[in-house]
């Protein structure tokens, strides 16, 4: 199954089409998470309408987790054989590279143990069990577990905050260059539509990287989450 | 001029190269890089010294031999010339400058600056070319080739093989080349009946050859002597990925 790692050009088609499940969860889940500006009812009915899904969140947690995991391994082995074989200038001087092309690796790896965290803070609640078994009523009366409570507590806290922040900003950085990357890889490019897209790949990471960041922001200036 | 060269000398492919520092004065900002080396040379070795090696042949821009980092850029900062074309206007006088042989460990080097790029030929060997029946030359415009597929069988041709691209890739990827020659041929009428099986046997080569893979920095565009765009790594892609999807049919 995993013949493909033989091949460079196979080896980038998975990491491509992986990066493009993961890009579409990103946008998914930046959607539903800016919930909480809708207030607590938003935020609660629906993560308790994921849940909900049973099975189906189930198909698409595996789903994911297969992406991610053949997206970090697929990586690791052609960043090994590329090591192997470029071994670099006594002066580096780069004429077409972006910070964020040379950056993806770092910022890959920071995603990474973020996401780890990100899991068992808000998914596992190892990080902090006692907001993780909090229960609220939503309107319809259905006791439900209190998500909106949750995150409020949890980016309270500053470092948890920080943390978020910067890993978000990477997971930018990260979109920008992987986004278009995806395109090229897969063969779609054009004259007009390779400098588009790569435009269209950088607006999409600020708009993510905001759009996340306003979260933890707006809490710790007390916008959001004030009658918790 | 006055410049302060720092050069990477190495005996062989088996001993360890280093850089040593020269000093070269008087130099015409009308000289091109490579005459600048040898006035260098011809110090050495009135000198008694060992000359420094480096690869030339037609000095014109066009056969790519003249492979060198001149200040982490193949061929040099200038765009879409080769280290014979550069001229030395484009330094400041006093400046330092660092020369190194093209770096990849598919590019065994030889000596100082020269490196082994038979790994280029053995990818054209796998597949570029078409199987014809050889004899007297056909008449012209004997197969109709539209203006716009000889246009880039064209551009893509312009590569001369030079290595540059390689030498610049941060991850030492082929990509660049492979792609451009499998272009060349697969675009044009003559090279379509080989097509699939070309796309496999030159990318299964490239690979076996250890080159790395690309993550689009397009620094290969950007060192390329002939300007060869990245658009046909892409196209490179998704004829391999098909090609291989298809593989089952034959």
């Amino acid at each position: 199954m995993l013949g493909f790692l033989k091949s460079n050009i196979l080896s980038k088609f998975v990491v491509a089409i992986t990066g493009l499940i993961l890009v579409g969860f990103i946008i998914g889940h930046t959607l539903g998470n800016l919930l909480i500006f809708a207030g607590p009812e938003a935020l609660n009915t629906y993560a308790v309408g994921l849940k909900d899904l049973g099975p189906g969140l189930w198909v698409v947690r595996i789903v994911l987790i297969v992406a991610f995991i053949l997206h970090i391994i697929t990586t690791i082995n052609l960043v090994r054989q590329n090591k192997k074989i470029a071994t670099g200038y006594k002066v580096s001087n780069y004429k077409a590279s972006t910070f964020s092309a040379r950056f993806m690796g770092y910022a890959g790896l920071t995603v990474l143990f973020f996401v780890l965290y990100h899991l068992a803070h808000f998914t596992l609640g190892f990080v902090d069990a006692s907001t993780f078994g909090m229960e609220t009523t939503l309107e319809n009366g259905r006791v439900v577990h209190d998500v909106y409570s949750m995150v409020v507590i949890g980016f309270r806290n500053v470092i948890v905050s920080l943390f978020y922040i910067l890993a978000v900003s990477f997971l930018g950085l990260h979109l920008k260059h992987g986004i278009h990357s995806m395109f090229q890889t897969l063969g779609i490019h054009g004259k007009k539509f390779t400098p588009m897209i790569q435009k269209v790949s950088a607006i999409v990471a600020i708009i993510i990287v905001i759009s996340l960041i306003s979260i933890p922001i707006s809490i710790m200036l007390g916008i959001v989450g004030g009658q918790v | 001029m006055n410049l302060k060269l720092h050069i990477w000398r190495q005996k062989n492919s088996k001993t360890k190269g280093a850089f040593e520092q020269y000093a070269v004065s008087d130099i015409s900002e009308d000289m091109s890089f490579l005459e600048m080396l040898d006035v260098l040379n011809e110090d050495l070795i009135v000198g008694g010294k060992d000359p420094v090696a480096f690869d030339h042949d037609c000095r014109e821009g066009i056969c790519g031999s003249c492979s060198m980092t001149i200040n982490g850029n193949p061929h040099g900062p200038e765009k879409a010339t080769t280290a014979c074309q550069l001229h030395m206007r484009k330094f400041n006088d006093g400046q330092e400058i660092y020369i190194e042989p093209f770096k990849n460990t598919a590019f065994p080097i030889i000596r100082d600056l020269v490196v082994d790029r038979s790994a280029f030929d053995r990818i054209i060997q796998s597949g570029g070319y078409i199987s014809i029946k050889t004899g007297s030359a056909p008449d012209a415009n004997d197969i109709a080739v539209p203006k716009a597929k000889s246009d880039v069988a064209m551009d893509a041709a312009a590569c001369s093989g030079c290595g540059a691209c390689v030498a610049a890739c941060p991850n030492g990827a082929a990509m660049l080349f492979t792609s451009a020659k499998l272009k060349h041929l697969n675009v044009l009428p003559q090279g379509q009946a080989e097509k699939k099986k070309r796309t496999l046997a030159m990318v299964e080569q490239m690979d076996k050859e250890g080159f790395g893979s690309c993550t689009n920095h397009y620094e290969c565009e950007a060192a390329c002597p002939k300007s060869i765009s990245v658009e046909f790594i892409s196209e490179m892609n998704f004829e391999y990925a098909k090609a291989r999807a298809t593989a089952y049919r034959d």
